[in-house]
Order: C-alpha cells, then sequence, then structure tokens
C-alpha cells in the first residue's frame, strides 16, 4: 500500500457512502466522509426493512457505523455543504461550509439531555388552513357527485372518475375540495390523478382522440397514424389543440385487435385506418358543434 | 317467446358495432318490414361472434349462414333473396383467400371447425341483454344445483379435481385458492372478478362480458358459495364501455329474478355484486394494485405473502380470478370435473380463448383446446398469413410474453411449454407476426410499454425499463455498439430477479426471448446497421424504381412533407433530405405499379435523392 498518496472525499454518508469510505480507507486512503444532516446514516436509519428481501435494516448498517467511526482513516464531517469543487481527476480541491451546530461537539457525549428537556420540541403547530369555495360552473355538478359516492367504500375512485368524466379533466380547486369534503390529503389525491392515463388535471379538448398503440395496431401500423394525426392537428402526442377541439392521446389497448389499427374518439371506433382517412374524420368532427 | 321462421344473429361486439352493426340493424328491420316478414323473422343482437376481421357479421339461423362484409346497402337485396326466396347470397359469404367457391355453413368455416367452446358456448346464440335466453341455454343450473345439494367443500372439490387453473395468465390452480380462503378465519370474504385486460393484443375478457355477461355472474355467485363470501366486486376497464353497460345491465336482470341479493332461490345464502371501474392502469391487473386501486389508495402492488386469499381487500380474505375463470366454473359444474380433465394435457385442463390477431388471414377470438399446436392455430384456424408473406413468430403473453419463432410452431401449448419459451400464457393474446416486422422494434416497443406503465416502486423495474429502452432505441437508431446484446441480457436478468410483483419480473421477457431466437436480427442492426426487416426509421431509404414508375403523381400529391418531386409522366424522385420515412407513398402507389421500395444497409448508400425527375420512357408491350 506504500504507492497510495492523497485523500478522497465521499460525499454523502448514507449506506452506500459508508460502504464506499470503508472500501476505500481500507485499501489504505484517508477518506473525508461529507455529510450535510447532523449525522451520517442516511435514509436507510430511518427504514426499518428493506426492498425487496424484507432485510433488517439496522441489522445492514449498524456495523459499518460503528467500523467508521472508529477507523483511524476516515474522518466525517457532517452538517457540511459542498461550496466549490475544482481541479481535474487525480487532484481535486473542495472547499466545504461547514454549518454551526451551536453545542461544543468537543465536550458532548451524545447523551440527548438536551433533547427531552426541550421546550418547543413536541409542541404541534398546526398549519393555517383556508376553506376551499368551488367556482360557480362546477359546483353544483362536484357537490352531487361527492353526495352520491361518499357513503360508499373506497369512494376516491369513482369520485374522480365522475368528475373527469363530467369536466374532461381533473380542476386543481375541485381536488382540494375534495379533499376537504371527503378527507383525503390532497397529496393523496394527487398521487391517484397522475397515476391513471385517462385523468388529466389539465384541461382536454371536446373531443379526445385515442390512438390505440396496442400490439396489435402497432404491427399494422399505428404509430404513423399518430405522426399523420399529429401532422393534420399540429399538435402533438398529450397536447389540445387551441380552439379546444381535439386532445391527441395513445391508449393501450382498446380491444378491437381484430380492426387494427384503430382509434377511438370520444366513445366511436374508427378500425381499419389508412393515413389518408384521417384529414377526412377531422373535418367531420370539426363540423360538429 | 313466440317462434319465428328465420332469426337472424347480428354480431354486436365492440368490433362490429365499430364497423357499423347497428346501422345494419336499422336497415334490417326497416327492410323486413318492408317485406312484411316481422311476423316470421326476427333480429337477434348476439355478443362478439369471434371472427372480428369478418365484421359486420350476422348468421342466419336455423340455416346456419355466415355473412360477413355487411354493409348497409347490401341489406335489401339479402333480404330480398335469401330471406324472402330463400336463395343464399353467395357474394356475401366468406370465401377463403385461396380459394373461390364461398364457404356458407357456419361449420364448415375452418376458422370455426376446429374450436371448441365452453366458456364461449353461447357467442352467437343468445342476446347478452337478456337473462331469459342465458337461462334457456342451461343458465344458472350449476347454482341451483351448488345450492341445492353441494355443500361448500364439495363445489371446492370439484373444481380442484377439475384442475382448472388461473385464466389471468399465472396459472395458479383456481381450487387451491378457493381452498386457502376457506379456510382463513377472518370474515367477511369478498371475491372479485378481475376485468383489468390490459395486455393489448388481447380482449378475451372483454367479449365474455359483452357476449354472456350471465355466465361470469354465475360462476362468482357459486364462488362465493365456496368460499363463504357475501360481497363481490368486478373490476373493469374504463376503456370497455359496452361491456360494463351489459354487465351491468346483466347484474341488475339477475338482482331482479332473485339470483343476487338476499336469501338467494330461497336458500338463505346471500350475496351482492358491483362494478368498479379502471382508469387505464396496466399495473392494476396485478391482484394486489388491483385491490388498492379499488381502495383508493395508490395502486401499487405490495409484497405477497400474505396472499390476497389470506389477507387482501379491506384486510379481508379475498379470492380474486380472471373473467376466463369464473365463466369456466359454472361448465364444470354442470358437466363435472372427470369431463372437464379429460381436455387439455397433462398439466393445462380444459379451453384456452386466445385473440388471434396481427398479420393472420382471420383475425378474431377461438376457444381451442390445451394442448393445440401453433400451427393448427395459425394455418388451420387462421388460414395463414396475408399475401403469403413468410411466418415469423408468435408473441403471447402481451408485454410480459415473449416470441415463439417458426421452429416452435409445432409445440402443443400450455402453461408449461409456454414458459419453458421464454414466454408465458399471459391472457391469451396471440399476435402472429410475418417478415415485415422487426422483432427489435417489438421488442422497444414492448419495453416502452412496460415502462410507461411501471409504477415506480422497485427501481429495477422503473430504471431497468428504462435502460433497457435506452439501448434498444440506440440499436434501432443505427446507433448499437458491440456489447450491447450483453448488457440486454444482464441487465434483464436483473430486472426478473430483483423486481416484486409480475409486471417487473416477466417485463424482460420480450426482449430476452427475441436475443434467444433473432439474435441475427440484433446484430444486423448492430454491425451492419441494416434493418432486415425494413421497419427501423433510421435504417432505411424509400426509393421510388425509375423503370416502374409511370409518373401519375399520385405519391406526389399525397406525401406529407412534400419530399418528392416529378411531373406528370416524369419519374417521381425522392428527396432523402426531405423525407420523413412516413411511408404514405409506398400506400398510395397502386399495386399494379408498386414502384416504391425501402431498401436497408448498404444498399442506402448510393440512394441520394438528388437527381431531376426525366420522362418515363415508353414500355413495349
Amino acid at each position: 500500500m506504500a504507492d497510495k498518496v492523497g485523500a478522497v472525499a465521499v460525499l454523502g454518508g448514507g449506506i452506500s457512502g459508508m460502504q464506499a469510505a470503508l472500501d476505500l480507507a481500507d485499501s489504505g486512503l484517508k477518506v473525508y466522509l461529507v455529510d450535510n444532516k447532523p449525522a451520517i446514516g442516511g435514509v436507510m436509519a430511518q427504514l426499518d426493512k428493506t426492498f425487496p428481501t424484507n432485510d433488517c435494516a439496522m441489522c445492514t448498517m449498524a456495523p459499518r457505523l460503528v467500523e467508521i467511526g472508529r477507523h483511524k482513516d476516515v474522518e466525517i464531517i457532517t452538517l457540511s455543504d459542498i461550496e466549490k469543487v475544482e481541479g481535474e481527476a487525480g487532484n481535486f480541491k473542495v472547499i466545504l461550509n461547514k454549518k454551526p451546530r451551536y453545542i461544543n461537539e468537543e465536550k458532548c457525549t451524545g447523551c440527548g439531555t438536551c433533547i427531552t428537556n426541550c421546550p418547543t420540541r413536541n409542541k404541534v403547530q398546526p398549519i393555517e388552513k383556508t376553506k376551499v369555495e368551488l367556482e360557480p360552473q362546477f359546483k353544483d355538478k362536484v357537490t352531487e357527485i361527492i353526495r352520491i359516492n361518499k357513503g360508499r367504500e373506497g369512494p376516491l375512485m369513482a369520485i374522480l372518475q365522475q368528475i373527469n368524466t363530467t369536466f374532461n379533466y381533473l380542476p386543481e380547486n375541485v381536488l382540494r375540495y375534495v379533499s376537504q369534503e371527503v378527507g383525503y390529503p390532497v397529496s393523496h389525491i394527487l398521487h391517484i390523478a397522475t397515476f391513471y392515463s385517462s385523468f388529466s388535471i389539465v384541461p382536454r379538448g371536446k373531443h379526445i382522440i385515442n390512438i390505440c398503440m396496442g400490439t396489435a395496431c402497432y404491427v399494422k401500423g399505428s404509430e404513423r397514424l399518430m405522426e399523420r394525426f399529429s401532422d393534420v392537428l399540429e399538435i402533438n402526442e398529450n397536447e389540445t389543440t387551441p380552439d379546444k377541439l381535439f386532445t391527441l392521446k395513445s391508449v393501450r389497448c382498446i380491444g378491437c385487435c381484430g380492426l387494427a389499427p384503430a382509434a377511438m374518439i370520444g366513445d366511436n371506433v374508427y378500425g381499419n385506418l389508412s393515413t389518408k382517412d384521417i384529414p377526412g374524420i377531422i373535418e367531420k368532427y370539426k363540423t360538429i358543434v | 317467446m313466440a317462434v319465428r321462421r328465420i332469426e337472424l344473429m347480428l354480431c354486436t361486439g365492440t368490433g362490429c358495432v365499430a364497423g357499423g352493426a347497428f346501422r345494419i340493424y336499422e336497415t334490417l328491420e326497416k327492410e323486413i318490414q318492408k317485406q312484411g316478414l316481422e311476423k316470421e323473422i326476427s333480429v337477434i343482437i348476439t355478443g362478439c361472434n369471434g371472427f372480428c376481421g369478418q365484421g359486420p357479421l350476422m348468421v342466419v339461423q336455423p340455416d346456419e349462414i355466415f355473412y360477413g362484409f355487411l354493409t348497409p346497402e347490401d341489406i335489401p337485396f339479402l333480404v330480398q333473396e335469401h330471406l324472402l326466396k330463400g336463395r343464399p347470397v353467395k357474394k356475401l359469404m366468406f370465401t377463403p383467400p385461396e380459394k373461390k367457391e364461398p364457404v356458407p355453413l357456419l361449420s364448415e368455416i375452418p376458422f370455426f371447425k376446429k374450436q371448441m367452446l365452453v366458456v364461449l358456448r353461447n357467442k352467437g346464440i343468445i342476446d347478452p341483454e337478456k337473462i331469459d335466453d342465458y337461462i334457456a341455454r342451461d343458465g344458472y343450473t350449476a347454482l341451483e344445483k351448488v345450492l341445492s345439494s353441494m355443500t361448500p367443500d364439495d363445489v371446492i372439490d370439484e373444481i380442484t379435481r377439475s384442475g382448472l387453473r388461473g385464466r389471468g395468465g399465472g396459472g395458479f390452480p383456481t381450487g387451491t385458492k378457493w381452498k386457502i380462503c376457506r379456510t382463513e378465519q377472518k370474515t367477511p370474504k369478498y371475491i372479485i372478478c378481475n376485468c383489468d385486460e390490459g395486455d393489448p393484443g388481447a380482449y378475451m375478457d372483454r367479449s365474455v362480458f359483452e357476449t354472456d355477461p350471465h355466465t361470469v355472474i354465475e360462476g362468482m355467485i357459486i364462488g362465493a358459495y365456496a368460499i363463504g363470501a357475501s360481497h363481490a366486486y368486478i373490476y373493469a376497464r374504463t376503456e370497455y364501455p359496452l361491456a360494463i353497460k351489459r354487465m351491468d345491465l346483466a347484474i341488475s336482470h339477475a338482482r331482479d329474478y332473485g339470483l343476487l341479493g338476499k336469501n338467494i332461490l330461497g336458500t338463505g345464502f346471500s350475496f351482492n355484486l358491483e362494478i368498479r371501474e379502471g382508469s387505464g392502469a396496466f399495473v392494476c391487473g396485478e391482484e394486489t394494485s388491483l385491490i388498492h386501486s379499488i381502495e383508493g389508495k395508490g395502486p401499487e402492488p405490495r409484497q405477497r405473502p400474505p396472499f390476497p386469499a389470506q389477507l387482501g381487500i379491506w384486510d379481508c380474505p379475498t379470492v380474486i380470478n380472471n373473467v376466463e375463470t369464473w365463466a369456466n366454473v359454472p361448465v364444470i359444474i354442470n358437466r363435472g370435473a372427470d369431463w372437464f380433465s379429460k381436455l387439455g394435457t397433462e398439466t393445462s385442463k380444459g379451453t384456452k380463448i386466445f385473440s388471434l390477431v396481427g398479420k393472420i388471414n382471420n383475425t378474431g377470438l377461438i376457444e381451442v383446446p390445451m394442448g393445440i399446436t401453433l400451427r393448427e392455430i395459425v394455418y388451420d384456424i387462421g388460414g395463414g398469413i396475408p399475401y403469403d408473406k413468410k411466418f415469423k413468430a408468435v408473441q403471447t403473453g402481451g408485454p410480459s410474453g415473449g416470441c415463439m419463432p417458426d421452429s416452435m410452431i409445432d409445440v402443443p401449448i400450455d402453461y408449461e411449454s409456454l414458459t419453458e419459451a421464454g414466454s408465458m400464457m399471459g391472457s391469451g393474446g396471440m399476435i402472429v407476426m410475418d417478415e415485415d416486422i422487426c422483432m427489435v422494434d417489438v421488442a422497444k416497443f414492448f419495453i416502452q410499454f412496460t415502462n410507461d406503465e411501471s409504477c415506480g416502486k422497485c427501481t429495477t423495474c422503473r430504471d431497468g425499463s428504462e435502460a433497457l429502452y435506452e439501448i434498444l432505441t440506440n440499436i434501432t437508431n443505427g446507433d448499437g455498439k458491440e456489447g450491447d446484446l450483453e448488457f440486454l441480457d444482464e441487465v434483464g436478468n436483473a430486472v426478473k430477479d430483483a423486481s416484486m410483483c409480475g409486471l417487473g419480473t416477466t417485463l424482460p421477457n420480450p426482449v430476452l426471448s427475441t436475443l434467444k431466437y433473432f439474435r441475427d436480427e440484433y446484430e444486423a442492426h448492430i454491425k451492419e446497421k441494416r434493418c432486415p426487416a425494413l421497419v427501423c426509421k433510421n435504417l432505411i431509404k424509400y426509393y421510388i424504381l425509375p423503370e416502374k414508375c409511370t409518373g401519375c403523381k399520385l405519391c406526389l400529391k399525397n406525401c406529407p412533407p412534400d419530399a418528392i418531386k416529378g411531373e406528370l409522366k416524369h419519374v417521381h424522385i425522392i428527396d432523402q433530405s426531405k423525407c420523413t420515412k412516413c411511408g404514405t407513398c409506398l400506400d398510395v402507389c397502386p399495386p399494379k405499379v408498386s414502384a416504391i421500395i425501402k431498401v436497408t444497409g448498404k444498399e442506402m448508400e448510393n440512394i441520394t435523392g438528388i437527381e431531376e425527375p426525366y420522362p418515363v420512357k415508353r414500355r413495349k408491350k
């Protein structure tokens, strides 16, 4: 190991940073382990089990924590941000900004008494909530949808589906209102609203054009249909025309594989489509007002 | 019900409806009235007939004559000739592509001949919107038998002995699943029918709902009795409006007849059913994810065990089966486990519905006994590949499955043989591919699909699919490099090993199986920058053969980016710098002329498109 010179900075003291620091230090290099949190350990320290093997998280990381703490070649620098990195591979200069800890680290034994005695630590600090009011164009329909579904088991999906079909999208304020009335957190509602492909959180056109991208349609050229629609409407996939008439989308198989390639506009299915037919179809829908 | 001389069985599956089946219905009614035949002839709206490639279609009973590709204009003639004068109309019958003479009888058509109808026994025979039609075909007799003469354990025993396995793709023995749930102490228990048919290229579940919804309901009531459940959910895709409508109607009819609700058939057994709709997420077909979706939670799958049969919806024991599995149950009860277990192979019993689609002459839905060979399906039932192209592979199991090459065409199909081939049964989509399909492109298509649909919970599935997609995109763009194939193999296997739910563990299958059977195609893309199937846009050019071009200006007028130069009676030339390779020119060039070809690899080098149009030389006759 005599030929090893210099030192290494490992940025981030999570499980991978710790392992890297240990491997480096064991091979004979000086290691600075830097983290911006007050302590090393990272996310894994907050977990009970790790995915997907369900191994105990603490059992994996505790030996490494101990070893890092007593390794002669590892220096832990916590509560520090990186200000600047200069130089090139082989010769870096790292400037750190160490934040104050308001505690004399030299003297602290880590007994924890200060935490338990801190008077403001466990106080609940509520955030002021304002009541959500619905815009007049949504009010009647949304309150009705909520009224019908509120008593059911697992009402959220049905509520969102009905709002989505009524307004063609899920307006943000309506989602906040649903959260207030039905009791799900907004974050949860947004999780659902953005997960499913038939929901949209931006306004969509009057006619939604769904190009089937199932395998049967794909092998018969549905990608070319999409390109042609996109050319004719002058929008890309998932966009809406400026006149708010058409939204172009792809859909995962509408189950009309015998008619491939197929597209669905509103509830109507068009089968055996050719790129030639597309301008005509669009014109037809433009005349329906 | 009045007896009629002739009944017209008009197919109104989604496919035929899209083709205008209801317009045909109106014209038929009008014509029949015009001829004064309304007392003799009735038009019956049936569910999907299966032969979707011929739609809109109709079968005249009792003559059993099959008419396809109907248009409202044909109807007056048809009514006059066949219904009034008794002369079947030849030109509307089915004619196999290689033959001249039409095949008039439904049972004689090769597409129907080799099929064996168990689940779809009522297709094309009953009106799915009438419960009486179903009852007339022995409907709800299995339920009556179960409630009056069998204990729940008898039912489970019968299903176990029949060897029925989950038809959603996994192939878990149904009887065992029911037994696990029955032995659980916790109540209430639930059952769920999984109709979240996400596999692209498969539509049998939708078809069963549209054709014979009551058989699913009956199967579910029997299942509920067997495990001791009193409430059930049907989870259906929102993309299937017609299926949901018919199922909804069927449920309300069954309720009116006392087959659902409290005290069914006076036996004290109560059972309720409700439909829940999905909203377009492929992962919701996975059982734990589906349960989360109904509950209104984030629809990510969870670790199993505990299996839903132990801990399912609302944390109660739940049996969740596919539509086709439920639809098999009444038949097994009625005809017995011994009869059912005689069908199929050693390990896979009964029949399976496949949707036979893609590059095949007879597209449609088929029900065949397990153990049938691909050859029988593709050539006997499917009628071979259109335009005499070469058969290349069959893709089964959707994005989780793989490709079976022509070397495996004689392998009997069951759960095990498909898994061994690197594919899986899946829900039963069977996409036939001919020589014009690039396997690398297909693999890319599936990976893009799963990459999009991955819920993001497992790193391997979320990022692994991204990595696979990136490499495949490079290869199809002509930027593939040495070592890419080994990388695909390594990442593919890692994703397979380290993901949690079925989506992740099977998503590399399309890549791994095409790598196994079509490695030469991958290598042609990487080493020679050549796409043998002429699909990958960056590796092909369109070219107008000067000796064939007649200078008709058709391609020039239709070219979206105006990349074709030429004038009347002058050989047209494609400006390669403008060409977007959309292929419109190839579509519009008349088949007699067929002057446009695609080239790839070395041949592309000489095609620049900088020449100017010149007059067409008159050809010697």
